[in-house]
């Protein structure tokens, strides 16, 4: 096994130096010919959570351009890529799910609340209340985001 | 007349670097998949299959664009604890985000720490494929998930365009062989330990489909004997811990 591998790297210490030669060529125009790519994971997820008597609808009045802190990448992470059906591993397709709102319309979703909610609990469902706002948290993947709900009572 | 020559040689001796400069864009893209790299792979694969137990720590780098294009980086750690078939506990923290899992072969629950929220989600699959279907079906990506890819027939190896080997460097207190891959979307690089435990030791993931080129980075660290208890992958939510649900992608969007 020490052996194999030991004849494989002498046999590639050559090829490493036109190796890194021949990635530099390649990255080089990669850099400079970047493509423009829209990744965008939220638009057209629509829910209709009937049960909760809140018609969810992700796509209102959501403005992703508001805030400093609008990520287009949450939690970049790795994974396959390695399969054509999957997502490119990790960042690539790794958007925000920082959206931010122009106004509290109920249905739309922001990433965070301002500090003055409280978190409340109606029957099992957990609310943080803003005044006269209702949020409900949810995950969408591993970021938490609120929807603005109908006051729950 | 002899000065016309001069001048016309001048004019063509100023040409030659352009007309070189044209070709290059062609010779570099001529991809290079070298056949002995892909099997490095495949080796490192059924090396990482074969595992029944491992805690895998790392270290990671992440990159994020803001809307403006500015790359903002990010440190942070994964820990991983895993035991084959079903079991796994992952912890991902970095400065603006820290989530632990709990995978018990039933459900697997994510928790924040930090907000006190957790779901759970119902699951009844081998760690390599429960990480496939949190991806399908919530949308939820584990960092590293290639970890447990890799040797199955999920690690598609078709769509590597260019496979090289680069050279033997240091990694830690040991040297690691050096790998490049290109695919679409993604460039990326793996360091392999040579010798009888081919693990990967430092994996690199740049998209190359956004124009920043954000990367993802991560060094690891491999104890192959860890004491596990069942503990480990179970939840049991802390005082004050509130439960969430967490969107289904599939069926949001069927709706």
């Amino acid at each position: 096994m020490q052996t194999a591998i030991h004849h494989f790297q002498k046999s590639r210490l050559g090829a490493a130096a036109l190796a890194v030669l021949f990635l530099v060529a390649v990255f080089l125009p990669a850099v400079t010919f970047a493509r423009n790519v829209n990744v965008n994971r939220n638009v057209n997820v629509n829910r209709n959570v009937s049960h909760r008597n809140v018609n969810v609808n992700r796509n209102v009045n959501v403005n992703r351009n508001v805030h400093v802190n609008t990520r287009r990448h949450v939690d970049v992470d790795v994974h396959h890529g390695y399969h054509h059906d999957y997502h490119p591993i990790a960042t690539a397709a790794a958007v925000t799910a920082t959206v931010a709102v122009t106004a509290a319309v109920v249905g739309s979703i922001v990433s965070t609340v301002p500090p003055s909610c409280s978190s409340v609990q109606v029957g099992t469902v957990v609310y943080q209340q803003c005044g006269s706002t209702w949020y409900q948290p949810q995950y969408y993947g591993s970021s938490v985001q609120y929807i603005v709900v109908n006051p729950p009572r | 007349m002899k000065r016309m020559t001069t001048l016309i040689l001048t004019g063509l001796l100023l040409l030659a670097p352009a007309l070189q400069a044209a070709e290059q864009p062609a010779a570099a893209q001529e991809a290079v998949r070298d056949e002995e790299v892909i099997k490095r792979l495949a080796v490192m694969g059924k090396y990482l299959r074969s595992l029944k137990v491992m805690a895998v720590q790392a270290d990671t780098t992440t990159e994020d664009v803001m809307d403006n294009g500015q790359k903002l980086q990010f440190t942070g750690s994964v820990e991983y604890l895993v035991q084959i078939p079903d079991r796994l506990r992952l912890e991902v923290k970095n400065d603006r985000h820290y989530r632990v899992y709990t995978y018990d072969g039933k459900a697997l629950t994510q928790f924040s720490p930090g907000l006190g929220y957790y779901a759970t989600m119902e699951m009844r699959e081998p760690v390599g494929r429960m990480v496939l279907q949190v991806k399908e079906k919530y949308d939820l990506e584990l960092p590293l998930a290639d970890l447990f890819l890799w040797g199955t027939d999920k690690a598609d190896t078709t769509g590597i365009k260019e496979a090289v080997f680069i050279g033997l460097e240091q990694v830690d207190d040991h040297e690691s062989e050096h790998f490049a891959f290109r695919e679409d979307g993604i460039d990326w690089q793996i360091w392999i330990r040579p010798g009888d435990q081919p693990l990967p030791d430092r994996l690199v993931i740049t998209t190359t489909d956004d124009p920043t080129q954000p990367s993802y980075n991560a060094n690891l660290k491999w104890n192959l004997s860890p004491q596990l208890k069942e503990a480990d992958f179970s939840f049991v939510p802390p005082k004050g811990a509130m439960k969430i649900d967490i969107v289904a992608v599939d069926s949001a969007v069927k709706q």
